[in-house]
């Protein structure tokens, strides 16, 4: 195939996109925990930040019941994502905690990058939770670039930077959530299921777009 | 559009965001010109920085139009001056380059919407305040060039171009002279004042 240098799609959203899935042990088939977070920069709905920590997956209740609940500071934004993106990604489809998790409200979101390396930090607050997203261990930056039929939502293109982290933490108001990080194949490697991701950007393809 | 291959060959310089605005006299040279760079990732960490020629034909500049880096990590802007826009022929062989000022980037503030009609950067520091200002934006462009097509002549580079139709730049609140150019990217015409967001440089593996 050849590089087109402008692509004919159009742009949906940009910005930071990481997450990370824990699982109890490496042999089970289920994520004990979901979590991904969204700093956008640039959408139709605007800017906004976000974070979406699904600790029961599979149980059809919201926070306090359960530890299942997005908090962020632009619902419109995230609810477009939420339904254009995240439901469709394999790890989220099906997921009984999506479909009822709380939505909270964001006041603060506060990064601590450190060196890139050791350790990478995002806190957000509000709504009476603390939210600790913790990356640990990072590796080299990796640049990918999907097509539809490799992208995670089987309708559009993207560009990311990915960093795996080799260990990571979720603590909601100060309690770490249950499981480790674990491998999986993705992108035709393995990698680990704790990551950043910057500079991403979705794009539906032209055909599709008309 | 993507290739067939997830994993893009080659190494990562630096990724981020990294708008600007060139202003140009009556004559087609240039009267000002501004680079924001907020890096998400590059080996000296994150950091901010803004690249300011109010005066591009003089060394020195001037109290009203300086000469000047504002910026939250030296590591990080002396790599970027010397490895980047050091790289950039336009900026590199304006008198310009040689005269500037470092000051630490004490506040550093993002105003507007990207995808509205109006986004501005504004960044502070030791007695300076520098505010950067794009209007009439047009609609979004994911662009993938090859080495051939970027000003470095060795990266490639994926990004998000966001044309504007006007822009300007305000120092202490007072707007620098000149007006908005042509300039041609990837074999289109767009204009001088441009936002680039998730905008990545990839070394090549023929560049290794």
């Amino acid at each position: 195939m050849t590089r087109i240098s402008i692509n004919p799609g159009r742009v949906d959203w940009s910005g930071e996109n990481p997450g990370i899935y824990l699982k109890h042990k490496e042999t089970d088939e289920a994520y004990c925990v979901l979590s991904l977070f969204f700093r956008v920069v640039m959408s139709p709905y605007g800017r906004g930040n976000a974070a979406i920590v699904l600790g029961s997956p599979d149980a059809a209740k919201g926070w306090p019941d359960e530890t299942n609940f997005i908090i962020t500071d632009n619902q419109r934004l995230m609810r477009w994502i939420v339904d254009g993106w995240v439901a469709k990604m394999p790890t989220f489809i099906g997921k009984a905690g999506l479909q009822h998790m709380s939505w909270l409200n964001l006041d603060s979101v506060h990064k601590t990058p450190g060196d890139l390396k050791t350790e990478y930090r995002e806190t957000l607050r509000g709504s009476g939770v603390t939210l600790e997203m913790i990356w640990q261990d990072m590796g080299v930056p990796i640049p990918v670039e999907v097509t539809v039929e490799n992208s995670a939502t089987k309708e559009h293109e993207m560009y990311s930077v990915f960093l795996e982290a080799k260990s990571a933490d979720i603590k909601v108001n100060g309690t770490s959530l249950p499981g480790s990080v674990q491998s999986r194949q993705f992108f035709g490697r393995t990698m680990s299921t704790a990551f950043l991701a910057f500079s991403e950007t979705w794009v539906t393809p032209e055909e599709t777009n008309k | 559009m993507p290739l067939s291959e997830p994993i893009t060959p080659g190494v990562v310089d630096w990724t981020g965001e990294n708008p600007g605005i060139l202003l140009k006299n009556d004559d087609g040279s240039f009267s000002a010109m501004a680079l924001f760079f907020r890096v998400a990732w590059s080996k000296f960490g994150q950091g901010q920085m803004l690249l300011l020629y109010g005066t591009p034909d003089s060394a020195q500049g001037s109290d009203d139009a300086p000469n000047i880096i504002l910026s939250d990590n030296a590591k990080l802007s002396d790599y970027l001056l010397e490895s980047f826009v050091g790289e950039l022929a336009v900026f590199r062989d304006a008198p310009a380059f040689k005269g500037l000022k470092h000051l630490v980037a004490q506040s550093i503030q993002t105003g507007g919407d990207p995808m509205s009609h109006r986004y501005s950067e504004t960044i502070s520091g030791e007695g300076t305040s520098v505010q950067l200002i794009w209007e009439d934006l047009e609609s979004p462009r994911a662009l993938e060039l090859m080495p051939h097509q970027v000003g470095s002549r060795k990266h490639s580079m994926f990004s998000v171009l966001v044309p504007a139709q006007q822009a300007s730049i305000l120092v202490n609140g007072k707007p620098l002279a000149g007006k908005l150019g042509t300039r041609v990217q990837a074999d289109v015409e767009t204009t001088s004042a441009f936002l680039y967001f998730t905008e990545t440089w990839i070394f090549p593996p023929e560049e290794l």
